[in-house]
């Protein structure tokens, strides 16, 4: 009976961090989360921006989660963007597959990830990050050879 | 107090502190990533939106949410992220049959804080617990398959997929606006 009133106590005492959301405003590129945190393609740069486009689109579209890749290197996994709620292959993320955005919304930690609710898409700007004149295309045979062979 | 004390500090702990090593029964598969740990564990298949912020609409969104494994062992929120095909395939459609359902499920886990990856999963079986037979976590390309059924052609699903193809049509491969034959040379 001590420990449960201890564990109760103790419970009572904490913070409900792990519930409460906060207000953010994020700029960031919105990113194929997969490839980023696997390094199954390669590095992290080497999955983003116009090389890692055409993946990015696959991955979106294949139900595999979005993210947004904060300018500190941080990823917010994207539960709903707008009142879209398709967090899996929805049609909202997936156009907006390697878009660097600034996003409203609120921020939810939890077990270590970074859960963000989009509220607004207050600017997109495109696909700005340029990263083909660095790394190609990732994964190389994402753009097929136009002669068919 | 000494012992109210005490529960605290251990509640506090950081949950790499308290890790536990789901390895030891896992027969998931390789896949050879820098960062992957073998993972066989007990879990609730969670609707993530509403288990984060409490929104829960029916049957886990119905298919179009992102659904978590609630860890049994240590409450942990695990995100499943990939599921058993190497197509570009997500895990929410292997989940949903499971939805609110206590599973058990092997996979391969990925740790790396240089990139802020934790509890990030990739599910390679699962099966509701207590029930002998796996499922495979497989279905993805056979469910896209089923929901379209015009896109015929050759090759794999994304290179046919509607939606992909209108938005590589609209911006081409690389994002920019280059033409096909343009982004494949500035590629090479």
């Amino acid at each position: 009976m001590r420990y449960l009133t201890a564990l109760f106590a103790c419970l009572v005492a904490l913070p409900a961090w792990a519930t409460e959301g906060e207000r953010v405003q994020i700029r960031g590129e919105i990113i194929d989360t997969w490839c980023y945190f696997s390094g199954v393609m390669g590095s992290p740069e080497s999955v983003t921006g116009t090389a890692h486009h055409t993946c990015a689109l696959w991955c979106s579209a294949g139900g595999i989660p979005v993210g947004l890749l904060a300018e500190d290197g941080t990823v917010y996994m994207v539960l709903r963007i707008e009142g879209d709620d398709g967090s899996a292959s929805g049609d909202t993320q997936l156009r907006l597959a390697a878009h660097e955005i600034v996003a409203d919304g609120i921020l939810y930690q939890r077990d270590g990830l970074n859960y963000l609710v989009v509220e607004e898409v207050v600017e997109d700007l495109g696909i700005t990050n340029q990263s083909h004149l660095d790394f190609g295309v990732v994964p190389p045979f994402a753009i097929p050879d136009p002669s068919g062979n | 107090m000494k012992r109210i004390a005490l529960a605290c500090l251990i509640a506090a702990l950081p949950a790499s502190v308290l890790a536990q090593d789901f390895s030891e029964t896992s027969e998931a598969r390789s896949w050879n990533l820098f960062a992957e740990q073998p993972a066989r564990f007990e879990a609730r298949v969670v609707d993530l939106l509403c288990e984060v912020t409490g929104d829960c609409p029916e049957n886990c969104g119905d298919g179009v949410r992102q659904l978590g494994l609630l860890r049994a062992a240590d409450g942990a929120l695990v995100y499943p992220n990939k599921n058993g095909q190497p197509a570009f395939t997500g895990a929410a459609d292997e989940l949903l049959p499971f939805c609110g359902m206590d599973v058990e499920v092997d996979g391969l886990l990925i740790e790396d804080e240089y990139v802020g990856a934790t509890n990030v999963y990739l599910v390679q079986r699962i099966r509701a617990v207590g029930a002998e037979e796996w499922t495979r976590a497989n279905a993805w390309t056979r469910n896209w398959a089923d929901a379209n059924p015009d896109a015929d052609g050759d090759g794999p699903w994304f290179r046919r997929d509607p939606r992909v193809l209108a938005l590589i049509e609209e911006r081409g491969y690389l994002g920019n606006g280059m033409s096909h034959e343009e982004a494949y040379e500035v590629t090479r």
